[in-house]
């Protein structure tokens, strides 16, 4: 925990990517193919249901899926936890996901600090 | 003692008098304010005498010192010291006990200004040095994290979130006439 902070303020200040500026890599770069994310939810669905902006992500159809089930069985509000479920395991998948594009920014931005080491000394 | 009261009395409504015709006189020509010339007409024509003092406001005439003549009319009401009632005794038996005062004690001029819960003169539980270092100091230091921590801001590491429909920029409000950057994610 906090081993980044220390990467980004003391010990890699450098190459430690920083949250506030774009990651300048090619998504594309170093896969052989890379599949793109699918949005299922349609943008009519999400404003008839009146999502708020932050939850308008790749996992929209699931929260669509709790918002449904809360509603036909309310009171009975426990009889949606398998929907919540969904819906939890999806917004962690994507956490997740996150996680390995800064990773990846990472060592990219290591891995060019490494070759530039390499052409300046040969 | 009784007719020096009197007499005094008597003369300071005269001096007063007077001085009604000198500010009626100052007001119709235009002058200074008249009030301030007024009454410490009555101040000065009284005199003090030391002897008619304690009567007149039950103090010791040692304790007797008049409140400083800056021409708003006290006369020779005597200065007391500015404490207030709070900060007296509360275990003696006052006769009053709620506003802490004895019958016929001398009253400060500002009296009602330091009622019990009004002005409180009492001392502090610690020095107003040791109170104002504490205050600076805490918010100083805060001031200090706030900045440090604006400096170097913590955070997950993390990529940003990611939103589909171009970054949701009709959701966002952008206009649907202009082309929005394409916005590609991918799997990872």
């Amino acid at each position: 925990m906090g081993a980044h902070l220390s990467r980004r303020y003391i010990t890699e200040r450098d190459t430690e990517p920083d949250p506030a500026k774009k990651y300048d890599f090619d998504p594309l770069y170093g896969f052989p193919e890379r599949k793109e994310r699918e949005m299922v939810a349609t943008q009519e669905q999400m404003n008839l249901a009146r999502l708020p902006l932050e939850q308008r992500d790749y996992c929209a159809h699931y929260l669509l899926k709790v918002m449904k089930c809360k509603r036909d069985n309310w009171p009975n509000l426990l009889a949606c936890s398998h929907e919540k479920h969904d819906w939890d395991y999806c917004q962690h998948e994507d956490y997740v996901m996150r996680m390995k594009e800064y990773e990846r920014e990472r060592r990219l931005q290591l891995r060019k600090k490494r070759i530039e080491g390499q052409a300046e000394a040969a | 003692m009784r007719v020096s009261f009197v007499s005094q009395s008597s003369q300071c409504q005269e001096m007063a008098g007077v001085g009604f015709q000198r500010w009626v006189r100052t007001l119709s020509k235009g002058k200074i304010s008249g009030i301030s010339g007024l009454l410490p007409a009555c101040r000065s024509a009284s005199g003090v005498s030391k002897d008619m003092l304690p009567g007149k406001y039950n103090i010791r005439v040692e304790d007797y010192k008049p409140i400083a003549d800056n021409g708003e009319g006290y006369g020779d009401y005597p200065q007391l010291p500015d404490r207030s009632q709070q900060d007296r005794d509360p275990a003696y038996q006052w006769d009053h006990p709620d506003l802490r005062r004895n019958w016929n004690e001398p009253m400060h001029w500002d009296f009602d200004m330091f009622i019990r819960n009004r002005v409180d003169t009492s001392p502090t539980v610690v020095p107003w040095s040791t109170m104002c270092k504490q205050l600076f100091g805490f918010v100083g230091f805060m001031l200090f994290m706030f900045y440090l921590g604006d400096k170097f801001p913590a955070y997950q590491p993390v990529g940003p979130k990611q939103f589909p429909y171009n970054n949701l920029h009709l959701e966002r409000g952008g206009s649907p006439d202009v082309e929005p950057e394409e916005v590609k994610n991918y799997e990872i």
